[in-house]
């Protein structure tokens, strides 16, 4: 598989479709299993390790998705990073070091970790806001991947995983959403508030301890035991439309309000990143944030949600100096970063191709 | 405070509240015993021994008592080292460390046990002698056991084969 192509691409999850997808860029569910005779990863050998990735490897063939498989060991440190901002695998995925690996779908919608916290790390993601589908997804590859090993599994405390934290059913259910006028409104906090009463985690983009950059949020839930995996989906399916509902009537408020300070907000965000010649990540996710809303809003009309949805991605640090094809130091990325903008945004309705 | 009946010192002291109204009862032994209180024989015994211990096991306790000590015979691991680094070692961890594992699990999980999804070939810790051979193996490895060590990696080979 050469990676360099993967930078004319993007993943399906960034397609910008499915229901309330102004708001919800995507739907996510991770299962965390392990095989039983083996011990979990930070006490297996190299050796073991190996083994674990090769009994993985054996059954993709055997699996209803196209899952290739990808050697994260023998990539460089800017291919794993490449990989990261991709969401194909987690920054301890990429950081660690020994035999590792991920599988994953052309599609980018499906990919299993090898020899991360946990034996097996699979994650199914989806554009909009569709848990359900997400789930009989993942539910089917698991049942598919089960077939080919025996996971460790007790009746009482259900599937066993390395950190007590994800054991029962070892799922994560999340929703990224896009939340800028509630981040700009100031009630951002308030919702947070309130969702860590009900026990529901909110993180970054980038998941754990990461950063909320662009104002994507992702709410997951935390408990992983004593709750089936339907019930965990309904807690989650549950508040999340609460939440689009208060992204809703902020954005309102804001066009009602201040409509004359949004669009000149929305069109000066635009109009930065059309013409800029130096530009940092940070302050282009910001202003990729504005120019999404107004989009939603009705208040930019040239531009598609899925090159929005792919620039957060493609103008990070490892995609820039893939697509260049050399590395860059910081400064060079922004000069970089700032002439692809401008290329990608001059003909704004094309998205990468598929 | 004296006896409301004889005036010698009270050592029963009794609060009620009857339709809402407060009263008070203060007696001696010998007046409480005639009012028909059955008292114990000796002063109740205030137990600090166990009082102390309680406080260290919910303390530092699991960290210094027998609990801390408990090592997993499939993976080596220690509880005291899962508790400093937040990872298990193996599957069978859960099993042996459970008497540590279950009041975590309740307080961080607020469950003890799994609702949900079961695969439909469940496996059994019985199902684990592979695990049990290469920890024999990785000890013999570390000990420069090669003999034992080649033994042991034919008995996970053949172990292999009849996957």
């Amino acid at each position: 598989m050469n990676l360099d192509d993967l930078t004319r691409t993007s993943g399906e999850w960034l397609r910008g479709t499915g229901p309330e997808s102004d708001i919800v860029m995507c739907s996510r569910i991770r299962l965390a299993r392990n095989l039983n005779d083996f011990p979990f990863i930070n006490r297996a050998s190299r050796l073991e390790r190996t083994e674990i990735e090769s009994v993985v490897k054996s059954s993709l063939p055997h699996l209803d998705d196209d899952l290739r498989f990808l050697d994260v060991n023998n990539l460089s440190k800017l291919d794993c990073l490449f990989l990261k901002e991709r969401q194909l695998i987690s920054g301890e995925l990429a950081n660690a070091d020994g035999p590792r690996g991920v599988a994953f779908s052309p599609h980018e919608n499906v990919s299993i970790m090898v020899n991360e916290e946990d034996h097996l790390r699979i994650q199914v993601m989806l554009s909009g806001l569709s848990l359900q589908e997400v789930w009989e997804r993942i539910n089917r590859l698991d049942d598919q991947l089960e077939e080919r090993m025996a996971y460790a599994f007790s009746s009482t405390l259900g599937y066993l995983t390395a950190c007590p934290t994800n054991v029962g059913t070892g799922i994560r259910v999340g929703v990224m959403l896009h939340l800028p006028a509630l981040v700009q409104t100031k009630q951002i906090d308030k919702v947070f508030r309130a969702l860590q009463k009900i026990n529901l985690a909110v993180r970054g983009l980038y998941g754990e301890g990461t950063q909320a950059f662009g104002d994507f949020y992702q709410i997951s839930n935390q408990q992983t035991l004593g709750k089936s995996e339907q019930e965990l989906i309904r807690n989650i399916s549950e508040v999340v439309p609460q939440i689009i509902e208060y992204e809703r009537k902020a954005r309102q408020q804001l066009v009602s309000e201040k409509r004359q300070h949004l669009h000149d907000q929305v069109s000066r965000a635009y109009g930065v990143l059309k013409t800029a010649h130096t530009i940092s990540s940070e302050e282009t996710m910001h202003l990729l944030s504005s120019v999404r809303m107004g989009i939603n809003l009705g208040l930019i009309d040239d531009l598609a949600i899925p090159t929005v949805n792919e620039l957060f991605i493609h103008t990070q640090p490892a995609h820039l100096q893939k697509i260049q094809g050399s590395p860059l130091v910081v400064d060079e990325r922004n000069v970089a970063r700032a002439s692809y903008l401008r290329s990608r945004l001059s003909n704004g309705r094309a998205p990468a191709e598929e | 405070m004296t006896c409301q009946r004889c005036h010698e010192e009270a050592a029963v002291h009794l609060t009620e509240t009857v339709d809402g109204r407060r009263r008070e009862l203060h007696l001696c032994v010998p007046c409480a015993r005639e009012a028909g209180l059955s008292l114990p024989a000796s002063p109740p015994k205030l137990g600090l021994d166990q009082v102390v211990q309680g406080l260290i096991v919910a303390h530092v306790g699991e960290l210094v008592g027998e609990l801390a000590e408990l090592t997993c015979p499939d993976c080596g691991v220690r509880f005291m080292e899962f508790r400093t680094l937040g990872r298990l070692g193996c599957p069978t961890d859960y099993q042996v460390f459970a008497r540590g594992l279950l009041p975590l699990l309740g307080r961080s999980q607020g469950a003890t046990r799994h609702v949900g999804k079961s695969p439909r070939r469940p496996s059994v810790a019985s199902d684990r002698p592979r695990l049990r051979l290469r920890s024999e193996f990785r000890a013999a490895i570390a000990l420069e056991d090669y003999e034992r060590a080649a033994s042991l990696r034919d008995q996970l080979r053949s172990k292999d084969a009849d996957r």
